[in-house]
């Protein structure tokens, strides 16, 4: 909402900074936004002097006109007949934004350079009508060269750029602000109401309202022999400021009326209408009004409609219709002033998609005894700015406002607010507000609010009232003394960032991608049909086709987030997203919402520096993580298999899957180059996609003690050439089933192909642990037990002892 | 006599602080406190001087032979710091650490945990819900009805009629008042949509929601928590400003600003020029979020707050552009 404030003062007349006045109504709840010049315009425009013209087609009137600015010559190129040598005229240079919004800018024309435009009163909306550049010079003996046309003409203002919360529509109008103003500085209002007894000639004119509960007031009044126009300056000025187009005074009335008293009303040319008659009604799906701007609507059932004896010329409380409209030629005008349901009223521009001032004002809710003193302030207006006689109004009100009465407990309500307000001063805010006390006492107030504060009803409504007027900033803080809690919500939070911090640990970077998702990043990934990750859920309103969809997989925005990070040169990646993915279940429930965890490594090991080999990684460092943040959650028994089902995405055969108490929870393996194409990724990936739920829920963190070892070990090593083809799983799970029992520890501690191993050959070296609880093992006892395992292993794998 | 020692000692200290090696100060040393040394040799023949100056010129002589000492002993440490340490052949100390890469923690996630670590320092636990919502959870429990007007308050992703993607972390109040009974403190973080795209705003953002439901809880009590959580997060001293505002929900509904980070409350480009950083909404809830869940409003009361992490995370480390958390540039994340 856009105040300018010499209009606000005019309704209070308030003798304060604006500062202060912008403060206090931001403290009392209309947050004030912005303070800005109310016409920048006139602070643009320069007084300048026209050196010399030099004729560019005179017949036309078109000159090239060199300007004294004070500052440099400039030169425009300009239309108008009146322009004389010597002459002081008003300028906008460049980059000045005039009243109808557009911008001047440096042209070329008629072949000439024209740095800015040189104006007319009407141009700069010093007057509603003007012919020719501003002729300074014969009004203005004072002006000087340089100057502003603001200060030249004493015309300036400002405007309070306020937010107005939906549940105060009483204050979207200079009037609701003026009253915010009048109780926070106990200035009364001084609005000048209309002469209401010049407007009480009631006409037979005919209104028909068919749907009462949809509206529930239709106030008609008719003005005859009226002379359509502009506006004078003034009113222009102020229409601009406010952020609304002048059309002509009768339009502009209507409009003028709505800014000031928050009621919206609408003109029509009477002679256009059928009948004349006036019928409020719904529409029939498929009906049609061709509206102000031009365009045709086609309305759905149920939509309001205002309607003459034949057909719809208006959609209710939206926007008029084209037909029906005031122009140049209208003699005599209707003006409706009526009171829409808010809900029909928001439907319907929604449907139709076209806010107006007046639907966003009707959807709010505006004042329901409004609707007279609007159309009575409007016929005031005409009479004064386009002449006319007023002819009689016509008040059809179906439902007429009844105030409704309000109870609270002034005890209640310092309970709550943690103060000691008396009833009295609850009484004297509420008053203030224009709110009427039927009585009051500590325990029970009973109040009649307004009809303009319809956002009224309850208790807790008047305790915000209260509130707000007495300031928060009074209102003391004191620490609450609270019950100790012991239950606990469901949360996973702890859980996840302790995961965190272990893959933090690591050396892993946490990444926080959009849940958005493209229908491309979904196929580059190649699942399979019938894939889960295949069904997701799609968004009605995207912002764009690549955020379509939301993310089933935390595979390709990490994908998408290295290929993003490779192109700029950042190579060397280890990170890791913990996040939502979700999978559609159908319309109208919730989709499975589960929370996955990837983490993706690519480049270099190391940091390039003289303490490390520069080697790439590889699946084992991702491998070593996976192991090790088990580990450090105290995992014991997280195995690994060769998956049975790979995924599309990882490169045949290096797919690992891992399991926790029988179940699958994630897995691990090189991205293929397909994928990796897909995302125009050029290093290799490797990636790992861990679902956090199961994690959740199957992890067993219990930490069992084991005594340490009183007896020292013996170790024994034995180094096998292999067949290439045998896995170290194998040979381990070997192992582990012919364990002796003296055999406390068992690893695979060396691999080698090459020299001094046939081709198709590996040497596999492993070493043993053996230890007893109860004694020192002697060499004897170990070879006991060492060589037929070594034996059996060899036979086994058919390997070969290396020397 | 007295006046002879004065001159030992000016001579001896002149000697050592002239001194450039470890040898010319031990030759010092034997030259003035030697068994054969000047002062040594004053020290000896006190017993030829008259009885009553004796224990004077003994007690100078002791002074000035103690401050010799120290003399000797500063220089003497002044001396080995001159001569440089002992090389290693072949170990150079001054080569940078054999360091790790290290990892990062999204800056999100850092001042996520802050704000929640404050509150549960306050007896508030984390509780967490869906971020693709239903329309019910999202709007209609929270007393925003179909055809409200607050409902333009958010520009809502829609994924049919009933089901959204959750536009603030406020539905998890109502999703756990369903499950508990008062009294209820919760902190609840969380992804949050709105269909919004700029320098200011990114579609997918993070909250914090909290909700404190007890007996008699009023806006005073609100007042405390939220100036204490203000003064951890930012600093000590922040001021902070409490205006009225409108949300469905709550009633009295508040806006809180802290004075402005940047400029101290001066005005600058960051704060609109007003002084003030609106961080945190918050406000009593309404009892007709009460009564969706079936709480007595008569007899209980509660505040609800919410707070964008984003908007906290660019006020504390600097950051101008919302969108630089979602693109994920490890030049970025590696400044956490």
């Amino acid at each position: 909402m856009l105040v300018p404030y010499s209009w606000l003062r005019e309704i209070v007349p308030v003798e304060k900074d604006i500062e202060e006045v912008a403060e206090a109504l931001t403290l009392t709840g209309l947050e004030v936004e912005g303070i800005e010049s109310a016409f920048p315009w006139l602070d643009d425009a320069k007084v300048v002097r026209i050196g010399k013209i030099k004729w560019i087609d005179r017949g036309k009137n078109i000159s090239l006109c060199i300007l004294e600015t004070g500052k440099e010559e400039v030169q425009v190129v300009c239309g108008a007949p009146n322009v004389k040598e010597g002459m002081l005229t008003a300028f906008c240079p460049p980059g000045t934004v005039m009243p109808d919004g557009k911008e001047v800018k440096e042209a070329t024309l008629y072949g000439a350079t024209s740095s800015g435009m040189l104006a007319s009163q009407m141009e700069l909306l010093l007057e509603g009508e003007s012919s020719g550049v501003f002729d300074i010079s014969s009004s203005f003996q004072d002006a000087k060269i340089g100057q502003s046309i603001s200060e030249l003409t004493g015309i300036s203002d400002v405007v309070l750029e306020i937010g107005v919360t939906p549940n105060r529509p009483d204050c979207l109008s200079i009037l609701g602000v003026a009253r915010e103003t009048s109780a926070i500085f106990s200035v009364p209002i001084a609005f000048k109401r209309p002469n209401a007894e010049g407007f009480k000639k009631e006409t037979d004119f005919p209104i028909e309202i068919r749907d009462p509960e949809l509206c529930g007031r239709y106030v008609g009044a008719i003005v005859k022999d009226v002379k359509v126009g502009p506006s004078p300056g003034w009113l222009q000025r102020r229409l601009v400021a406010s952020g609304v187009r002048p059309i002509n005074n009768i339009v502009d009335i209507t409009n003028y009326v709505l800014l000031e008293l928050g009621q919206p009303l609408h003109a029509f040319d009477l002679n256009t209408l059928k009948g004349p008659k006036i019928v409020v009604r719904t529409a029939r799906e498929g009906e049609k009004v061709v509206t102000l701007d031009g365009k045709e609507r086609s309305l759905h059932e149920g939509m309001l409609l205002i309607c003459d004896e034949k057909r719809p010329v208006a959609v209710a409380g939206v926007m008029g219709g084209l037909e029906t409209e005031v122009k140049e030629k209208t003699t005599d005008i209707l003006i409706e002033s009526a009171l829409f349901t808010p809900f029909s009223i928001r439907r319907t521009a929604k449907a139709l998609k076209l806010p107006t001032e007046a639907s966003y004002r009707f959807e709010r809710g505006v004042d329901p005894e409004g609707q007279k003193l609007a159309a009575i302030r409007a016929c005031e207006l005409v009479l004064e700015l386009s002449g006319g006689s007023f002819l009689g109004i016509k008040d059809e009100n179906p439902v007429p406002y009844r105030p409704s009465k309000v109870s609270f407990s002034p005890k209640r309500v310092n309970t709550l607010l943690g103060t000691d307000i008396s009833s009295k001063r609850m009484s004297e805010i509420l008053k203030a507000l224009q709110f009427e006390m039927i009585e009051v006492s500590e325990d029970k107030a009973t109040t009649i609010p307004p009809s303009f504060r319809q956002d009224v009803k309850n208790e807790e409504d008047i305790l915000e009232e209260v509130a707000r007027c007495y300031g928060f900033s009074k209102i003391p803080t004191s620490s609450p003394s609270a019950t100790l809690i012991v239950e606990r919500p469901f949360s996973q939070k702890a859980f996840f960032d302790e995961i965190k911090n272990i893959l933090l640990g690591q050396g892993l970077t946490e990444i926080i991608s959009y849940s958005f998702m493209s229908p491309r990043e979904l196929s580059n990934l190649g699942l399979r049909e019938g894939d889960e990750r295949l069904k997701p859920v799609r968004l009605k309103n995207p912002l764009a086709e690549d955020q379509s969809l939301m993310r089933t997989n935390l595979i390709a925005p990490m994908l998408s987030t290295i290929s993003r990070n490779q192109r700029r040169r950042n190579l060397d990646l280890s990170l890791f997203e913990i996040g939502a993915v979700f999978i559609s279940r159908g319309e109208g429930v919730l989709p499975k919402e589960t929370t996955r965890c990837a983490i993706a490594i690519t480049g270099s090991r190391f940091p390039l520096s003289w303490a490390w080999p520069n080697e790439k990684v590889d699946f084992f460092d991702l491998k070593g993580i996976i192991q090790n943040l088990f580990r450090m959650l105290n995992c014991r028994s997280l195995l690994f298999e060769m998956s049975k089902r790979p995924e599309t995405y990882f490169e045949e055969g290096t797919q690992l899957d891992f399991k926790l108490n029988g179940k699958t929870i994630g897995n691990l393996g090189l991205i293929s180059k397909k994928v990796l194409n897909a995302f125009d990724i050029e290093d290799k990936v490797y990636l790992s996609d861990i679902d956090m739920e199961k994690v959740f829920g199957t992890l067993d963190r219990s930490i069992e003690f084991k005594p340490l070892d009183k007896f020292p070990s013996i170790e024994r090593d034995l180094a096998v050439i292999l067949d290439d083809s045998i896995r170290a799983q194998e040979c381990l799970d070997f192992i582990e089933k012919n364990s002796p029992a003296l055999l406390t520890n068992f690893f695979i501690f060396d691999v080698y192909r090459g020299k001094q191993v046939p081709k198709g050959k590996k040497s596999v070296a492993f070493r043993f642990i053996y230890r007893a609880k109860d004694h020192t093992l002697s060499e004897e006892e170990v070879q006991r037990v060492h060589e037929p395992l070594s034996r059996a292993i060899l036979d086994e794998f058919k390997g070969e002892l290396r020397s | 006599m007295q006046d002879r020692l004065g001159d030992i000692e000016k001579e001896a200290l002149k000697g050592i602080i002239a001194s450039k090696t470890k040898e010319e100060l031990e030759g010092l040393r034997v030259k003035y406190l030697g068994r054969k040394g000047i002062l040594t040799g004053v020290l000896k023949g006190l017993g030829n001087l008259p009885k009553e100056e004796r224990p004077k010129v003994g007690r100078l002589a002791n002074e000035i032979k103690a401050r010799i000492e120290r003399a000797l002993k500063e220089r003497l440490s002044g001396l080995s710091e001159q001569k440089g340490p002992r090389v290693i052949k072949g170990f150079d100390p001054t080569l940078p650490g054999r360091s790790l890469r290290l990892g990062h923690l999204h800056p999100i996630t850092k001042v996520m945990n802050d704000v929640c670590k404050i509150f549960e320092g306050l007896g508030f636990s984390v509780a967490q819900g869906p971020e693709i919502e239903l329309d019910f959870y999202n709007f209609e429990a929270l007393n925003i009805p179909p055809d409200h007007p607050a409902r333009d308050m958010q520009d809502t992703f829609y994924v049919d009629e009933k089901v959204l993607l959750r536009t603030h972390t406020s539905p998890i109040q109502v999703r756990t008042m369903e499950k508990m009974a008062p009294p209820i403190r919760i902190i609840a973080p969380g992804k949050v949509y709105r269909c919004d795209s700029d320098v200011t705003h990114t579609p997918m953002f993070h909250q914090v929601e909290g909700l404190m439901v007890d007996k008699d809880v009023s806006f005073s009590h609100l007042k405390a928590i939220l100036t204490y959580f203000a003064q951890e997060i930012f600093e000590r001293d922040t001021k902070v400003r409490f205006r009225p505002s409108f949300f469905p929900f709550t009633e009295p509904s508040a806006e809180i600003d802290i004075q402005c980070v940047i400029c101290k409350g001066e005005g600058c480009r960051v704060c609109s020029q007003t002084g003030w950083l609106e961080v945190l909404g918050a406000g009593l809830v309404h009892p007709q979020v009460f009564r969706h869940v079936n709480i007595d409003p008569q007899v209980y009361s509660g505040f609800a707050f919410g707070l964008g992490i984003e908007r906290i995370a660019m006020l504390k480390y600097g950051i101008n552009d919302i969108r630089l958390f979602y693109d994920n540039d490890f030049r970025f994340l590696s400044q956490f």
